[in-house]
């Protein structure tokens, strides 16, 4: 906490509270206790008062007591030595001197002073409930974000019509408000011609800075009847704006010490202030989701020239409140959507591929600092379509940089490979393989259309805003077709995508405490529940452990939730309390405990997605393993259907269970049984696809020839084939203690 | 020999909803604590309700049989509603479906008129649904929600696009919302909390499964509106929602229920195939635990009515 910030608010709110008890006095003197005081259409009261306290003022007789309530909050100014923490007392400060604004505002009312009469216009005063309603409802399904209040007049009248049009282009309310050196920005719009109105989400407040207060009296009243809160209960009233109401304070010009006390106002419900002066910051977050004071001297802004210093500050400022960006449409000049993700760009139409055999192309995604990324920047480096010929092969190398808050550089694979999905929703653009092996085709009617490799950034950029943009907050996108340039950086990728491997590889399910559920077959199959830890995949394959975390930051809500492991009750068979716990709860109380590790005892139940069963062969002594593309028969009787009869639907077998293939190659797999020397059985294209994996496997395990021990197919449907083989060739688990 | 029935002790109840007050009848839907009415395993403190629906045009679509059970009502949803209101109706659901932009694309102030007009002819409480088209719900729905403040109405579709807007229309003028997903127990819930996120009290939200009418779908649905129901009487807070299903709408137009010609003659008379499938719809449903069943012919309100008397005796 800035002392300097303190003093001046603390001192600002002595002297408001000051004016107000004067001005109080004097009505009182003149025109009685029964006068009676409202705001413009409002059910509301005095909105901030009401809000805080739950007192109803409706006429100057019932302010003493509110105003003695300011006076109370209020700590004395710091002395010179006085070194504390001021947090506290200025928060308290800022709120006395909202209390004492909104009882000058009233007395003024009551005289008829307002809404202000200003070089002949009538400025707009406090926003009435039914517009405040209509707003409101924009402001909670998320039209509008919140509002701006800006107190004080801007560099110059261009600067001033610049910051209004940034904020409204984002859908941002703007108050107005105050003045700097005489001059208010409500004199600098109108000298400009702006239309300011309701109708252009510009209310001018007041030519004073206490006229501010009809902006949290705003945000009060929002609380109050979109959030479920009583009057009173100013906890929730402030919470409520601090994480649904978007609004900050912009202070262009001069701050004195009324506005740092009304400023102090505002940060009570969440409103950071951002000031185009130098002022002390205050950074950490706190009371405010982020920063709560933040200097941007507007001279020192980035930009050639002051309007791109305007951008720049509202820029800015939306980061600092921490406002989300959502594109509604692609902006692109062919359709977009999931009907044309399959599409395939044959040669008669394809107009120019980047990669490809005999050609480069790759795809990166990097995090970067909030300050290194300029969101919305698409780059081509390179030549355009237009100046390549007809069914060209051209490298292209997709370098993303995405900067946010809650971004974590685990995240980059998963967002990494969206680009395949986000691409291919473009109509006549094809998009195969990804990272150092992807390949785009580009047809000519889409290329006659208009569209150009620049269009790819526009696709991303919305779709890593819209789809991730609880993780992302700023997007910037290079696409370099220079051929120079992609060798180069190629070269720089490849490094990232192997240490990324090795990562993931790496991680165990020792390494954390936190697993992740899956309860998307829920639909189907409402007892199955899946536990993904980092050394098992789903068993549908398609989501592993950093998948799930990922999804439950972007969707809280959605089917991946967080499942703490708890205290471990077996950790050779993968067994913890949390999990159990969580299992108990989610599969309708059908299923009570679960192991991660071993098949044979409570095994994880199976829905009927998984990639390959698993079934216990008792004579072999161990497992047979069939995979869902595998149509033919298997040792144990049952072809893959008619194994996932028996085994899916949410049930837990001992002895059987549905897999992901990946899970073969996991040091966890079937752990508890004896791994991989287990499986005595498996379908033959599953062995052939994955063979240089599984040999891998056998190798790390100490069995390195296993691979060849493993029936298939081709060498056995059933046990009385199989058992033979396994005999010739001296397959390990013959000699493993008996499962049974 | 006397034979212990075995009693299932379940610990959640299904949320008490309320619709209309402030001077409009007023009815409470919901507070299950068991099966459908399966009285020995907990209580089902209200009947389940019968909405009948009334459109803001003369539906183009329309059954014969329909049209000519409704007559010329169908022209005015206020003297149509005001049928219903004597058929039997317990609640009116009133569609805006002239606001769909290929069915005149009416929009706020046509939608107000017509809520006005049909909180004036009745004194039943109100459902409004709109054109089913998340922009035009918005835009009709927020104007309807005005009209109706304090007047406690159930406000649908939200839906996973529009819900936000609708949901805040519902807090800021006290309505209740309708939640509508596709047939899918984990979007039901996922919806119920995105709403109830946004600050909408969960006595405040109907849950429409989306259902099939018979012979398309219905025992789908049934399954998964019997397993939104388990979940919440196992004590899930966020499946709890009482349901409404569009029993009307799904059943009428199937084919059994509009083929007059081309059918075996087994199928017998028309317009008593139809009005069965609209009441074999409505009480398999109220089976599988609807709360409400809209409905659209006169006679099924007498016939579904008579069902419940039976079921609940």
């Amino acid at each position: 906490m800035s002392r300097f910030i303190a003093t001046s608010a603390i001192r600002g709110a002595h002297a408001v509270i000051a004016d107000a008890e004067a001005t109080l006095k004097d009505a009182l003197q003149k025109m009685g206790p029964e006068t009676p005081v409202a705001f413009t259409s409002t059910s509301y009261f005095l909105p901030v008062i009401f809000g805080f306290t739950g007192q109803k003022i409706t006429k100057l007789g019932d302010m003493p007591a509110a105003l003695q309530n300011a006076r109370s909050l209020l700590p004395p100014v710091p002395r010179d030595n006085l070194w504390l923490p001021y947090l506290g007392e200025t928060l308290d400060a800022g709120v006395a001197t909202l209390f004492a604004e909104e009882i000058i505002e009233g007395i003024r009312f009551a005289k008829g002073q307002q809404p202000e009469q200003y070089n002949g216009h009538k400025l707009n005063g406090p926003i009435d409930d039914v517009q405040m309603r209509s707003w409101g409802i924009q402001m909670v399904d998320g039209r509008m974000p919140g509002f701006a209040a800006i107190v004080g007049a801007a560099k110059s009248n261009e600067v001033a019509v610049e910051i209004v049009r940034q904020l409204q282009s984002r859908g941002q309310l703007v108050f107005l408000c105050s003045q700097s050196n005489g001059r208010s920005i409500i004199d600098q719009l109108r000298e400009s011609g702006v239309d300011l109105g309701y109708d252009t989400f510009t209310v001018t407040f007041g030519t004073d800075t206490y006229s501010a207060v009809y902006a949290l009296g705003y945000a009060t009243r929002a609380a109050l009847s979109f959030g479920n809160v009583a009057a009173g209960d100013i906890r929730k009233i402030l919470l409520y704006n601090k994480f649904r109401c978007f609004a900050f304070v912009l202070a262009l010009g001069q701050v004195d010490d009324v506005k740092y006390a009304t400023a102090a106002g505002a940060i009570n419900y969440g409103f950071p202030v951002i000031a185009d002066t130098v002022i002390p910051n205050i950074l950490p977050s706190g009371v405010t989701r982020y920063a709560h004071v933040v200097s941007l001297p507007f001279d020192d802004l980035p930009g050639k020239d002051d309007i791109e210093k305007a951008q720049r500050l509202v820029q800015s400022c939306v980061e600092i409140r921490g406002i989300k960006i959502k594109i509604a449409q692609v902006p692109i000049p062919v359709a977009y959507g999931p009907a044309f993700e399959g599409e395939v760009v044959r040669r008669e139409n394809l107009r120019i591929e980047y990669g490809g055999k005999g050609s480069m192309c790759f795809e990166l995604l990097t995090t970067k600092n909030l300050d290194e990324v300029e969101d919305g920047k698409i780059t081509v480096v390179g030549p355009e379509i237009d100046a390549v010929p007809d069914g060209a092969k051209v490298p292209l190398g997709i370098v993303i940089e995405v900067a946010g808050r809650k971004m974590q550089t685990d995240f980059e694979p998963v967002l990494e490979r969206q680009i395949h999905h986000f691409i291919n929703g473009a109509e006549g653009i094809q998009h195969i393989g990804q990272r150092d092996i992807a390949w785009l085709r580009f047809s000519k009617s889409a290329v006659n259309k208009g569209f150009r490799l620049k269009h790819l950034g526009d696709i991303l950029h919305a779709n890593y805003h819209n789809h991730f943009g609880a993780i992302v907050d700023k997007v910037q996108i290079t696409l370099y077709s220079d051929p120079e340039k992609v060798k180069q950086l190629m070269e720089k990728a490849r490094p990232i995508y192997s240490e990324r491997n090795i990562r993931t590889a790496g991680l165990t399910d020792e390494a954390v405490d936190t697993f992740y559920s899956c309860s998307l077959c829920q639909s189907f199959a409402p007892t199955h529940i899946c536990v993904i830890n980092p050394e098992r995949v789903g068993l549908c394959g398609a989501y592993n452990w950093l998948d799930c975390r990922a999804s439950y930051e972007i969707n809280p809500t959605g089917p991946n939730k967080p499942v703490a492991k708890g205290r471990v009750i077996d950790a050779a068979k993968g067994e913890w309390e949390g999990v159990n716990k969580f299992v108990y709860e989610t599969t309708q109380m059908k299923t009570d405990r679960f192991t991660l590790y071993s098949i044979m005892d409570q095994p994880m139940t199976t829905c009927g997605c998984c990639e390959c069963v698993m079934a216990l062969l008792p004579e072999c002594n161990g497992f047979m393993l069939v995979s869902r593309d595998d149509y033919g028969m298997t040792p144990c009787g049952m072809t893959f259907t008619t194994l996932m009869g028996t085994v899916g639907g949410g049930l837990q077998t001992p002895g059987m269970m549905g897999v992901g293939k990946y899970y073969l190659l996991s040091k966890k797999f079937i752990s508890a049984e004896g791994g991989i020397r287990r499986v005595v059985w498996m379908s033959k294209n599953l062995k052939e696809s994955m063979e240089e994996e599984l040999k891998a496997v056998c190798e790390r395990e100490g069995v390195p020839d296993l691979l060849d021990k493993i029936g298939d197919g081709s060498v056995a449907t059933t046990v009385e084939d199989l058992l033979p083989f396994l005999e010739k060739k001296g397959h390990p688990a013959l000699t493993m203690a008996p499962l049974i | 020999m006397p034979v212990e029935v075995p009693v299932e002790k379940w610990a959640g109840k299904v949320n008490e909803v309320t619709l209309g007050g402030n001077g409009r009848k007023s009815i409470v839907i919901g507070g299950e604590t068991t099966l459908p009415f399966l009285k020995i395993d907990g209580a089902m403190p209200h009947r389940p309700a019968i909405a009948v629906e009334v459109d803001d045009v003369m539906p183009a679509d329309w059954s014969p049989h329909l049209i000519a059970a409704w007559g010329d009502a169908l022209k005015d949803p206020a003297v149509w509603a005001k049928k219903a209101a004597e058929y039997g109706a317990d609640i009116i659901v009133l569609t805006l479906d002239s606001a769909h932009p290929e069915r005149g694309n009416t929009g706020a102030a046509e939608a107000k008129k017509t809520v006005e007009k049909v909180l004036a002819a009745v004194d039943l409480p109100v459902i409004i649904i709109g054109p089913d088209v998340a922009e035009k719900d918005n835009e009709v729905l927020i104007a309807a929600s005005s009209v109706g403040r304090g007047q406690r109405l159930a406000l649908g579709n939200c839906v996973d696009k529009n819900y936000r807007s609708v949901a805040a229309a519902c807090i800021a003028d006290g309505h209740v919302a309708i939640a509508k997903t596709p047939i899918d127990i984990n979007l039901a819930k996922q919806l119920n909390i995105l709403i109830c996120d946004i600050g909408l009290a969960p006595d405040a939200i109907l849950m429409d499964p989306t259902t099939g009418g018979l012979g398309y779908g219905i025992e789908y649905t049934y399954s998964v509106m019997e397993r939104l129901r388990l979940a919440a009487l196992i004590g899930d807070k966020m499946t709890s929602m009482p349901m409404i299903c569009d029993v009307g709408e799904e059943s009428w137009r199937q084919k059994e229920a509009r083929a007059t010609s081309g059918v075996p003659a087994t199928w017998g008379d028309h317009q008593e195939r139809a009005l069965a499938w609209e009441g074999i719809t409505g009480v398999s449903l109220l089976n599988s635990g609807a709360d409400i069943v809209v409905l659209q012919h006169p006679r099924t309100i007498a016939l579904i009515k008579d069902a419940i008397s039976k079921l609940m005796a």
